[in-house]
């Protein structure tokens, strides 16, 4: 039952023999458009001037520009000093970079790539000498110096990664997955001060909202 | 030197042939006149004395001429056909549905430079492709085209075909072997390889046929067939009929077993080094075979040029003449009013279109019916059209089934060719011989014992 000489081929002839019917997919094209997305950009390519040098200057304007972020590139900045990428994080860690970041216009958000202040590292070389420069017990040497500074400064942790030699990276994402942990020094008062200095709206917002619905938002 | 010389001397050997020969027919053709207007009657008179030989003359033209349309129909149907089956649109371009695509590749291939490699052997690479167009317009001359629609009516034309259509092989190897390049040659002798082997069982599967039959005669096996579907001979002969397709496939040269071409792995066989109209003949070669591949097949299995079912004999007494003049009004008015007629739907239900749709519609529409109804008293009055037009529509249902087949399968490779065609085809084919003598024998004993 299961082989029949030349079968295979009848069942490819009826399917051939189905497909001579069926509506064709040709786009006849300088006559008929094809239908494309509103959102489709066409092929990424970069192009090139008179003298034969890429025109793109890396100023990322297109990777800000790029609805759904699929832009990666690298080059060297205007100025020749710095290699510079965007892309997405997982390609490229340089993406947020302060000097990428600044370049393409966004603000800075994350205070672990902000410039940060010099402190006293002698606590920090303290706890390290505790745990042996030991990477592996990164949380151990994270939650020390916690102790010891109230928080966690960016100074701290490029520390931490020169004597120990784990990754910067490898420090900031351990930091950034325990709750506890936390990258801002505790003076709420002084930020919330600072947010209603940068958004002064706000303050008669909020007050205009809970006249209106009660009193209840604080 | 000369400019003259110096002109002739650039010219390519084809170039020089065609640059004597031309003026030189130009000058017998006037020349022919020139006898005919003062020896006319003289003529007449040698010409009825030798009919059978004017005959043979008018028919050789008439196939040598009839292979030009066919073939482009044949490239047409499979550039469209396969274009369809891979959910294209195949060519739209040029004439009616594209359908004038396969003139504009002819005429392109005419316009390319015709090139003989150095070293070649110029005579024999010439003659190659003619060698191979002649011998697929020679096998056409013993195929009944419809009663009385035949070139000669031999006694053994089943022999001269399987004969003259052999000859193909000849000219593959011409051409790989003068092409001087080893893989032409390489070529040219699988391709003589792949045919010589499929020319075996090709032909045994037509034994079973001619012992039923008694005869060679392409023409009286038509004849044998005359009647309902069921006398054709596919009916006693399923198996022949089934290994007389493949074979055939095979021997023109046609997917699955289109070896000789197989661009992906021996370039393009015994043509690599061809060029121009001499790679052109080699397809246009091809084509007809397809035709003749598909007529044979429906000769001998199919009825010929019979109908499938005995048509009622029915005949149409027009006399155009009784009309006197009216029929000269007929010819003016009819066009214009029947045009008229058949715009006016298009101007009542589409009153957004412009009236001049409408009007070419309606004379479209006028000539369809025309081309019809002529066609359809010229199939009432004489009985060679009627055979033609079924000999046509069956033959072309088995070019239709080629271009499927191509559409559809891929390429066997070599040894798969050769096991195929040694291992199985042969032996079937041995075996319906044996079946088809055995039940004679045993039919004929029976009746005679009775």
């Amino acid at each position: 039952m299961s082989f029949v000489p030349g079968l295979g081929i009848v069942k490819g002839m009826a399917l051939t023999l189905r497909r001579f019917f069926e509506p064709k997919v040709t786009v006849r094209y300088p006559e008929v458009k094809a239908d494309v997305p509103p959102k489709f950009r066409g092929r990424l390519q970069l192009l090139y001037d008179e003298y034969g040098t890429i025109k793109c200057e890396t100023c990322f304007q297109c990777a800000q520009a790029c609805p759904i972020e699929c832009i990666d590139m690298g080059g060297i900045d205007t100025k020749g000093r710095y290699h510079v990428h965007w892309g997405a994080p997982e390609t490229y860690g340089e993406r947020r970079e302060e000097s990428a970041l600044r370049r393409s216009g966004r603000p800075v958000p994350d205070a672990a790539y902000a410039h940060f202040e010099p402190i006293d590292l002698g606590p920090v070389d303290a706890v390290l000498e505790e745990h042996d420069h030991d990477p592996a017990h990164m949380l151990a040497i994270l939650e020390g110096t916690q102790a010891a500074y109230g928080y966690l400064p960016v100074a701290a942790l490029k520390r931490i990664s020169h004597r120990t030699g784990a990754w910067y990276a490898t420090i900031y994402g351990t930091a950034t997955y325990y709750r506890h942990l936390h990258f801002e020094p505790p003076g709420d008062t002084v930020q919330r001060a600072d947010a209603a200095e940068r958004r002064p709206g706000d303050a008669a917002y909020v007050d205009a909202l809970s006249a209106a619905i009660g009193g209840r938002v604080h | 030197m000369t400019v003259v010389a110096r002109t002739w001397n650039r010219l390519t050997l084809p170039g020089k042939v065609v640059f004597t020969v031309v003026p030189l027919l130009v000058v017998l053709a006037v020349a022919l006149v020139v006898a005919l207007a003062l020896f006319g009657e003289a003529v007449l008179e040698i010409l009825g004395a030798n009919l059978p030989i004017v005959r043979f003359a008018v028919a050789a033209t008439a196939i040598l001429l009839m292979t030009i349309p066919t073939a482009f129909l044949i490239i047409y149907m499979e550039m469209k056909g396969i274009a369809l089956m891979n959910l294209r649109i195949g060519p739209d371009r040029v004439g009616p549905f594209g359908s004038l695509l396969s003139v504009v590749h002819g005429l392109k291939v005419l316009m390319k430079e015709d090139f003989t490699p150095t070293g070649a052997d110029p005579t024999v690479f010439t003659l190659a492709p003619v060698v191979v167009y002649l011998s697929a317009v020679m096998a056409l001359l013993v195929i009944p085209f419809g009663p009385g629609l035949f070139g000669v009516d031999m006694n053994i034309a089943l022999l001269y075909f399987f004969a003259v259509g052999g000859l193909t092989v000849v000219g593959l190897l011409m051409g790989g072997w003068a092409s001087f390049n080893k893989y032409s040659l390489l070529g040219g002798l699988r391709s003589a390889a792949q045919i010589i082997s499929y020319e075996i069982p090709l032909t045994l599967s037509v034994v079973g046929v001619l012992i039923l039959a008694g005869t060679m005669s392409l023409n009286q096996l038509v004849q044998n067939q005359a009647g309902w579907f069921t006398d054709w001979y596919i009916w006693q002969q399923p198996l022949g009929a089934l290994i007389f397709f493949i074979a055939a496939t095979a021997e023109a040269n046609r997917t699955p077993f289109d070896l000789t071409e197989a661009d992906s792995e021996i370039v393009a066989g015994f043509a690599t080094e061809y060029s121009g109209m001499r790679f052109g003949f080699f397809f246009f070669a091809e084509y007809v075979n397809v035709f003749i591949v598909s007529a044979l097949m429906v000769t001998l299995f199919f009825g010929g040029w019979n109908a499938p079912f005995p048509f009622p004999a029915t005949s149409l007494e027009l006399d155009p003449a009784s009309l006197g003049i009216g029929l000269l009004l007929l010819i003016a008015i009819v066009p214009v009013v029947a045009t008229l007629v058949f715009a006016a739907p298009f101007w009542l239900l589409r009153p957004a279109w412009p009236a001049w749709y409408g009007l070419v519609i309606g004379f479209v529409l006028f000539n369809l019916v025309a081309v019809a109804a002529v066609v359809g008293w010229a199939y009432v009055s004489f009985d060679w059209v009627a055979g033609l037009v079924w000999f046509l529509v069956k033959t072309y249902f088995f070019v239709f089934v080629f271009v499927w087949m191509r559409g559809t399968l891929p390429r066997v490779r070599i040894d798969q060719l050769m096991n195929f065609a040694w291992k199985w085809l042969m032996e079937l084919a041995f075996i319906n011989i044996f079946i088809t003598a055995g039940a004679i024998l045993v039919i004929d004993a029976l009746s005679s014992g009775s």
